[in-house]
């Protein structure tokens, strides 16, 4: 009986301990990002490639020359608050099929990982396909990752943190870059006045 | 048979029971004085359990703060109060010796300070690192609008399959 009690006394602690530090890594692992190294070898066959990793320390750093007066600057400002991460890979190619579906699998494999939601998944013969997820923390969005596979183009974004996707959309169409026009007339009017 | 030694023990005894007696009477109840237990020694060994798992908790939490807030540091230190007092070379021109008694200034007066109200960038960066902050915005501003352009492309590419936008563009035209 002695032994059996004794057993209990050290379990107990040790249960807590490890939900302790189950609770830190599983918290971790929903922050982490995605890999994107399986894609560097497309470099050599892309007629452009895009590679941007800016981590948390860099965007604190990015932030300090944004302006609060520019109305634009300040909602990039805004909307940096609390990212931990952006990662971009993008590959243009000069040729169709110069990707295989195993490269994009490799991407969509670590985004069916618990905590990951696909969100808006499009595909067309001709276009290719369009796929947004986004990693939830309880009720808040705790990453984004859009991945855009097209015939001569394939490009994964990833965005790790509290993404506010409004401002994140409203962002095409500034800075010098052509505006989609998918805006709804409503909002329009709302411009307007 | 006789039974009386079965009884008040009389009489000859017969030798199984005798036998029986000799082997149960290892069992009989033997007097003893009675003894107060000694207060049984308290085990500390679960309090230490707990303390010591709540001791690596802390540590751990404390390490993984550390290490969270390590890059907040440099933020900190750059945080430079907007307004700088820097004293006005007049105030200097009062401190010397004058032979006319001069009318003494309220202690506002005085004080004159100069306030250099710093814009939009901290003065805490120092070229080297503004050049790094231009570089790494750039970067973000680039990957920003890819992300947006791309979500954007979901958006427009959702919108032009559903149904109920084909029925809404019907009616716009119509």
């Amino acid at each position: 009986m002695k032994s059996i009690f004794h057993i209990n006394i050290i379990r107990t602690p040790l249960i807590a301990l490890l939900v302790i530090i189950g609770t830190g890594f599983m918290a971790r692992a929903q922050d982490s990002r995605i890999q994107l190294t399986s894609l560097d070898h497309l470099a050599a066959k892309a007629n452009q490639t895009v590679d941007v990793a800016i981590d948390e320390r860099l965007i604190r750093i990015a932030a300090k020359v944004f302006s609060d007066e520019k109305t634009d600057e300040k909602e990039i400002k805004q909307l940096l608050t609390g990212l931990k991460g952006i990662y971009v890979k993008s590959f243009e190619f000069e040729n169709d099929g110069q990707y295989s579906p195993a490269d994009v699998e490799v991407i969509r494999a670590q985004l069916r990982g618990p905590g990951w939601t696909r969100l808006v998944n499009v595909t067309s013969k001709k276009e290719g396909s369009v796929e947004v997820y986004l990693l939830m923390n309880g009720e808040q969005i705790g990453g984004l990752a859009v991945l855009a596979a097209e015939d001569r183009e394939l490009t994964v974004v990833n965005i790790v943190g509290p993404v506010d996707l409004e401002k994140l959309a409203k962002l095409e169409g500034k800075f010098g870059v052509p505006d989609l026009e998918i805006e709804t007339p409503k909002t329009k009017k709302n411009d307007d006045k | 048979m006789n039974d009386d030694y079965l009884w008040d023990k009389s009489g000859p005894p017969d030798p199984e029971i005798k036998q029986l007696e000799e082997i149960l009477g290892t069992l009989r109840y033997q007097p003893k004085p009675f003894e107060v237990p000694a207060p049984r020694r308290r085990s500390y060994f679960p309090l230490l359990a707990i303390a010591a798992t709540l001791l690596i908790a802390l540590l751990a939490g404390g390490i993984w703060l550390r290490v969270r807030t390590r890059d907040q540091v440099p933020q900190q230190q750059a945080a430079v109060p907007e307004k700088t007092p820097i004293i006005a070379p007049a105030v200097e021109e009062k401190t010397t010796p004058t032979p006319k008694p001069q009318k003494r200034l309220a202690p506002r007066e005085q004080n004159v300070v100069v306030y250099h109200k710093r814009r939009n960038t901290p003065p805490a960066l120092t070229q080297l690192d503004r050049e790094e902050a231009l570089a790494v915005k750039q970067q973000l501003m680039f990957a920003l609008r890819l992300a947006s352009e791309k979500l954007n492309l979901a958006h427009r590419k959702t919108q032009s399959m559903s149904p109920a936008n084909q029925i809404k563009n019907q009616h716009r035209v119509g």
